[in-house]
């Protein structure tokens, strides 16, 4: 097992999925974090969104909620969710990150309800922007803790579509390219979820403990041996509450 | 010019009617948790209460019963979890929602804004939302031939706005974190606006640009200090986040959630008990907690 936190691990396998210059549309949580450790360590010129319509966001206290203070304070532009919307749907955004309640193997996310649509089990949220970002970023990454009941067959709702045929004709982005856990990445080239590589400190077996899919090996699969020392410094200092 | 302003008493009783759809501006920032709290002190009902990324003040809402109908993009406790009053009202069969997401509301106020009937847009085609939106259109475009959603006009009967400062005539000064504010309340037929400060005529019109609605579409301003407790205004006073952290642990039962409700709500008729129900200690630590930002 990792000696890192969960959190921890979560962000920097996150982190090594974003690349210097993008242009990232990122969720609270697990995705801001991610997206701001990729910020302080090999991406600086990176540029994140919030859907609030918060452009070049750099928050030094973790953000609650998307209209949070840490959010707007100290950002390169403030304008209004129309904008970064439309930055969104007119193809501008190069990658979205998104967490949710569930996952199924084709990356389709539910944040709406558990059980029946109609007659629910427990109503959640819904969409916010989640929807919105997984069909308009030019390509998504999911951020999933490893929590078994997160992992599921298929999705009770499809919130926020994963993979489909469909997505070159209504000119939509790619959806999910991977999906990130502490103990694992996963990669969708085939349409479906296959295992690209397995985190420091994770063994094979551990990176699919109880995820009910059948899961094949991509044709890259790797072993990740460690997370570059610097990343882990950073994480540590800027991102301290993930250790906590 | 008119002189609009108002008591939040007032300007409630006023412009607000049993059955309105209500727009509800503050996208996490400057929540007009003031004008919502007199809405139900004034026992206003069947409301359908509509914006994009939604504050527990929708949840507070629906918790005092004031809500036949939810229009929303999220609803929730923003960061901290589920809005307990509304999955109790699913749950029981007591409310109407309709699910669509946060740029889609932003579309349908926008058409509203507009005046046209709806936009066309590529969200909304893939995955199980446009299934749990039964009436929603489709199109080719005649232009491209390319398929689209049609993302219907949503046109509220009344705004909700809080806002850092107004002159008396309602040229109304709003900064920081917009979302989708601005635009619901152009959208609507009226709005309604608390501020934190009333300010000169000549004061406001020094600075024209950071006037984001003017006079002519607005109803009645109130002045209210704090009016956006427990959210957030940029320049004023920073988000109270425990008090959003306390709201979900009474909201996780019913019978808590209404003691909230009569220590927030309805034992605050006055804007200076409410102020003494935060306490003075709070309330400056908020205010040192600001950016203390000007535009």
């Amino acid at each position: 097992m990792s000696s890192l936190p969960a959190t921890a691990g979560l962000a920097l396998a996150g982190a090594l999925e974003l690349n210097d210059a993008e242009v990232c549309f990122v969720g609270i949580g697990n995705p801001s974090d991610a997206a701001l450790l990729a910020k302080h360590t090999h991406a600086p010129d990176m540029t994140l969104i919030y859907e609030s319509g918060v452009i070049g966001s750099d928050p030094k206290t973790p953000p609650l909620s998307t209209g949070s203070p840490s959010v707007s304070n100290g950002a390169l532009m403030i304008t209004d969710g129309l904008t970064v919307f439309a930055e969104l749907q007119a193809g501008r955004i190069d990658v979205g990150l998104l967490s949710a309640a569930q996952v199924d193997i084709t990356g389709n996310l539910n944040s709406t309800v558990i059980g029946e649509y109609a007659s629910p089990k427990l109503r959640m949220v819904g969409s916010g922007g989640a929807h919105d970002i997984a069909c308009c970023a030019k390509r998504l990454v999911i951020l999933m803790p490893h929590d078994a009941r997160r992992f599921v067959e298929r999705v009770d709702f499809s919130t926020s579509p994963g993979t489909s045929n469909e997505r070159a004709n209504l000119k939509l982005g790619l959806g999910p390219t991977a999906l990130i856990t502490e103990r694992a990445k996963f990669t969708f080239s085939t349409g479906s979820a296959q295992l690209a590589a397995v985190m420091p400190g994770y063994t094979e077996d551990q990176a699919l403990e109880d995820i009910p899919w059948t899961i094949e090996k991509a044709s890259d699969f790797q072993v990740v041996e460690t997370f570059d020392t610097q990343a882990v410094r950073t994480a540590e200092t800027r991102l301290a509450y993930l250790f906590s | 010019m008119a002189d609009k302003t108002a008591s939040l008493t007032d300007a409630v009783k006023s412009h607000i009617r049993d059955g309105d759809t209500v727009f509800i501006a503050g996208f996490g920032h400057a929540v007009p948790f003031a004008l919502g709290h007199e809405i139900l002190r004034q026992n206003i009902k069947d409301l359908t209460l509509c914006r994009a990324g939604t504050d527990i003040l929708f949840d507070l809402m629906i918790a005092a019963g004031a809500v036949k109908k939810v229009i929303f993009g999220y609803l929730g406790n923003p960061g901290i979890g589920l809005g307990h009053a509304f999955r109790r009202a699913v749950k029981e069969g007591k409310i109407e929602y309709e699910d669509w997401t946060n740029f889609a509301m932003i579309l349908r106020l926008h058409a509203a804004r507009l005046g046209v009937p709806f936009l066309p847009s590529r969200i909304l085609q893939l995955g199980d939302m446009p299934k749990a939106l039964p009436d929603l259109k489709f199109m080719d475009c005649p232009y491209t031939g390319e398929k689209l959603a049609c993302i219907p006009a949503l046109k509220p009967d009344v705004a909700i706005v809080h806002a850092q400062a107004a002159d008396r005539n309602g040229n109304i000064q709003f900064y920081g974190i917009d979302g989708d504010t601005v635009e619901g309340a152009l959208a609507s037929d009226k709005i309604i606006v608390s501020v934190e400060q009333l300010l000169e005529p000549e004061q406001i019109a020094q600075a024209p640009e950071r006037t984001r609605i003017p006079a002519h579409r607005v109803s009645a301003v109130c002045e209210v200090p704090f009016g956006a407790h427990p959210s957030y205004v940029e320049g004023y006073y920073g988000r109270d986040d425990e008090h959003f952290y306390a709201y979900d642990k009474a909201g996780r039962d019913a019978e808590t959630l209404q003691t909230y409700l009569k220590e927030w709500v309805f034992d605050c008729p006055t804007r200076d008990q409410y102020l003494e129900t935060i306490g003075a200690k709070k309330l400056s630590a908020l205010k040192a907690q600001s950016s203390g930002r000007m535009p």
